[in-house]
């Protein structure tokens, strides 16, 4: 009977609830102290997630918050639980919420932060454990939009399919984008309707597909995309340009697609 | 247990190819507004210390009732507009949000004809049947 009360519409579910948790003081002879706050959760646990107060000295490890996190792990606490692979900004595995910012880990230097960093998963993806996300989503909505060339003419005999420099130059500032998720979970818009809304990201991967002259398929593409759902839940928030670490503009990719969309009943 | 595929889910009943139109008259609607706000706030800056029968002759001078009933009617349309996109961001019953969006449009279109008589009234009938 509590437990129902509790899920009923006035109140949040009882595990958004969160926890002070363990404090590290900083190690002796640190000559460089950064306090750092992280979001601690364990599902399969059943206790409430919790932030854990950690003090390193930052004259002891990289610039970056992903070599603290990397220091943490292996010098205060093996059981911290993040993703992390390339260490430079290209596979985007490091995608977490620093500062009140979705940045990556790897390129966020611990300078430009405030005083105490706080860190913690991406939002409003379900939580596997501590800064790692379920994004099983978030992929098939990817793959829901058929992220390879499709064609009817036949590639020629004895070259791949060529595309000119301003072709080509279209694709700029679309091909960088590495599927962090940064942009749509910060997307109030994903978070409301994310289940049916595309998001930024997948909406810009979209539209690189429509920007590509060697695909054959633009119309097919618009078909789909054309939704009160899947497309027209953006509305121009900017969330997902303003916390894009690659510099990216999925705003600006939503909004051709929708020119597009009208251009065509012209 | 659920054994669909995320693809499956992701894709769901698939695209309903509608949606740029209510988003093209939202926009259309909105810029369209702009002079017309500009044109009624100023006509009642105008019209300070007007007694009833100022304002039923500023009613219904052609101009006046013409720009009224745009004013009017394009402005229900745009707010209609407005709320079934509100209504489908935050409402996620399912019966909550058709009878939601279906009492928005019945409301606006009751509104629409009531203020409609209301300045035919006056510009037919001076403001006085």
């Amino acid at each position: 009977m509590r437990d129902s009360l509790s899920k009923g519409i006035f109140r949040l579910p009882l595990n958004s609830t969160l926890k002070l948790g363990k404090s590290w003081p900083a190690p002796q002879n640190a000559s460089k102290i950064r306090r750092i706050e992280i979001y601690r959760y364990d599902p399969e646990s059943g206790e409430n997630p919790r932030l854990d107060r950690f003090e390193i000295d930052a004259d002891r490890c990289g610039p970056m918050v992903l070599d603290a996190l990397i220091a943490i792990k292996s010098e205060i606490d093996s059981t911290l639980t993040f993703r992390r692979s390339c260490r430079e900004g290209v596979c985007g595995s490091c995608s977490m919420n620093i500062d009140g910012h979705n940045t990556l880990a790897c390129t966020k230097a611990m300078d430009d932060c405030r005083e105490l960093i706080k860190i913690y998963p991406l939002p409003h993806l379900p939580v596997v454990k501590d800064l790692v996300v379920d994004m099983t989503h978030f992929y098939a909505q990817y793959a829901s939009i058929k992220p390879w060339i499709e064609t009817q003419t036949p590639p020629p005999a004895d070259r791949e399919r060529l595309q000119g420099k301003n072709e080509r130059g279209r694709l700029n500032g679309l091909y960088e984008c590495i599927l962090c998720a940064c942009c749509s979970t910060s997307c109030p818009s994903y978070w409301w309707n994310g289940e049916r809304y595309l998001g930024p990201a997948t909406l810009l991967q979209a539209y690189r597909w429509i920007a590509d002259s060697r695909d054959e398929t633009a119309g097919e593409r618009l078909n789909e995309l054309e939704d009160p759902f899947k497309l027209y839940r953006c509305h121009t928030i900017m969330n997902c340009t303003d916390t894009c670490p690659k510099g990216l503009n999925p705003a600006k990719a939503i909004a051709d697609i929708k020119k597009l969309l009208i251009e065509r009943q012209k | 247990m659920n054994f669909q595929s995320p693809l499956a889910r992701a894709r769901g009943l698939g695209s309903v190819r509608a949606g740029s139109h209510h988003w093209w008259r939202q926009r259309v609607s909105a810029v369209a507004l702009f002079p017309l706000t500009l044109w009624f706030g100023f006509s009642l800056s105008l019209l300070p210390q007007a007694n009833y029968a100022m304002l039923t002759h500023w009613v219904s001078s052609p101009w006046n009732t013409l720009l009224l009933l745009s004013f009017i009617l394009l402005s229900l349309f745009h707010g209609v507009l407005g709320l079934q996109t509100v209504i489908e961001d935050y409402v996620h019953t399912d019966w909550i949000k058709i009878i939601g969006i279906l009492g928005v449009k019945l409301v606006t279109a009751f509104l629409a004809l009531a203020s409609s008589l209301a300045v035919l009234r006056i510009v037919l009938l001076g403001g006085h049947g």
